[in-house]
């Protein structure tokens, strides 16, 4: 994967010398391991902070809406779905973008690899399907495969879906994967038992409200958390208004959400807020047949209306 | 609606249907299920915001 | 209090259901006390956020109808 990088700093360097695009958004170093930055680099001289690796998994279509000018953007596949979701909707234009297409293999979890270590962890470099993980002066080799954030294990595209130019080869994508365990986990239980296992899930949450501001469909001039009057949802830390707030944030991205993982990874007490979208997007893809981001041609399910949509929930 | 329900609130809270402004019968029988089918599940406990208690 | 009665709040869509209750009304047939009407627009006015809001401020049950 980090083969990409030169291709990417080339790229980056020739679009921006002969002035196609103002801008190109990628990733540099973070100031701590596993947390790679968003960057935005504007001249060619700046270009070597640019870096791909498997710490990548911050959505940079977040960064493109309502942008005015032309800007480069590194894309891996649901950066790139949710480029398209961005086009659909009408938040940037196709022409002002250049896509720089990232074949990807999967990000790693940050959570799941400080969790198998006491120590702090130092420094995480990595070699193919290797991960190097050094902590208190110790080094570990990992699988990349047992270290995957959840989402990535369970991506049926990590090709880009649009791009402009490519920095490698398409990979081969994986296949035979059940992507809706979790979800048909939870649908078997009771009202009570899922209940109480939403109480659960949800009862670290601080309302910071990072997942919304991770997640690129999270467009909105005014949140409906922000909004006073009226006041949708209150902004304390009741049980009910933190489920109220999950709910609606679910509910915006209904059709749309690409399964990136940018929320459950800004999440800073780690609940698994996927669990949420993951449910509307199994029933998107089993009602309408529809997932996000794959075509630039087709209206999404929920703004357009078809004679044989189900509608047996109405009495 | 369905994750609603996935969220574990009982099916049958929230009902949907359709009527026509000329379907008073149909509108009728509508509310008749509707309140049964809510009283058959009784009163709503867990969604339900506690009035701030006050010292 | 005798018997619990559930409290239904009912988002009827102006032009639909909300003419249905006038003309039950019209006609005087009885239907269940249990119904808190609210007129929207449309239907197409509903919002999640509507009933959450009722239930969150204590409705037994909601019903939408168009």
């Amino acid at each position: 994967m980090s083969l990409y990088i030169d291709k990417i700093k080339e790229t980056a360097e020739r679009l921006l010398k002969d002035g196609s695009v103002d801008m190109v958004i990628g990733f540099r170093k973070g100031s701590v391991p596993m947390m790679n930055e968003p960057c935005f680099i504007q001249k060619p001289q700046e270009v070597h902070q640019l870096v791909w690796d498997s710490n990548c998994g911050i959505n940079l279509a977040n960064y493109l809406t309502d942008r005015k000018e032309k800007i480069a953007v590194v894309a891996k596949g649901c950066d790139s779905r949710n480029i398209v979701n961005h086009i659909v909707e009408n938040k940037i234009k196709r022409e002002k973008l250049v896509i720089i297409g990232v074949p990807c293999t999967g990000m790693i979890d940050k959570r799941k690899i400080a969790g198998m270590f006491d120590k702090p962890i130092d420094a995480v470099t990595e070699d193919g399907d290797i991960i190097l993980v050094t902590s208190a002066g110790k080094e570990t080799r990992l699988n990349k495969t047992d270290v995957l954030q959840e989402n990535c294990a369970l991506c049926i595209h990590r090709n880009p879906v649009i791009y402009d130019e490519l920095v490698g080869d398409l990979i081969e994508e994986q296949t035979g994967i059940d992507r809706y365990a979790e979800v048909r986990r939870v649908e078997a239980m009771s009202p009570q038992e899922k209940w109480q296992y939403f109480e659960d899930l949800l009862s670290p949450c601080i309302r910071c409200y990072a997942c919304r501001n991770a997640c690129p469909l999270c467009y909105c001039p005014t949140c409906f958390v922000d909004e006073s009057r009226p006041q949708w949802v209150g902004k304390s830390q009741d049980p009910i208004d933190t489920r109220t707030f999950h709910f609606l944030r679910a509910y915006h991205c209904a059709g749309r959400c690409t399964d990136c993982g940018a929320c459950e990874r800004a999440c800073p007490v780690g609940i698994k807020v996927r669990q949420f979208t993951s449910k509307l997007n199994r029933d998107c893809l089993e009602m309408f047949g529809w997932e996000a981001g794959l075509t630039l041609d087709q209206r999404p399910p929920l703004d357009t209306y078809k004679p044989n949509d189900p509608n047996d929930f109405i009495k | 609606m369905n994750l609603m329900e996935h969220m574990g609130i009982e099916p049958g809270r929230l009902q949907f249907s359709w009527i026509s402004s000329a379907e008073s019968t149909k509108f009728v029988e509508t509310v008749k299920s509707v309140t049964q089918a809510v009283k058959a599940i009784g009163p709503n406990t867990t969604y339900k915001k506690n009035p701030v208690k006050v010292a | 209090m005798s018997e619990w009665e559930p409290k239904i709040v009912s988002f009827l869509c102006n032009w639909c259901s909300y003419g249905a209750a006038d003309l039950a009304g019209v006609g005087r047939m009885e239907y269940p006390p249990n119904i808190r009407i609210i007129r929207i627009p449309c239907t197409g006015r509903m919002s999640p956020k509507f009933f959450l809001a009722a239930l969150r401020e204590g409705a037994d049950g909601v019903w939408v109808s168009g």
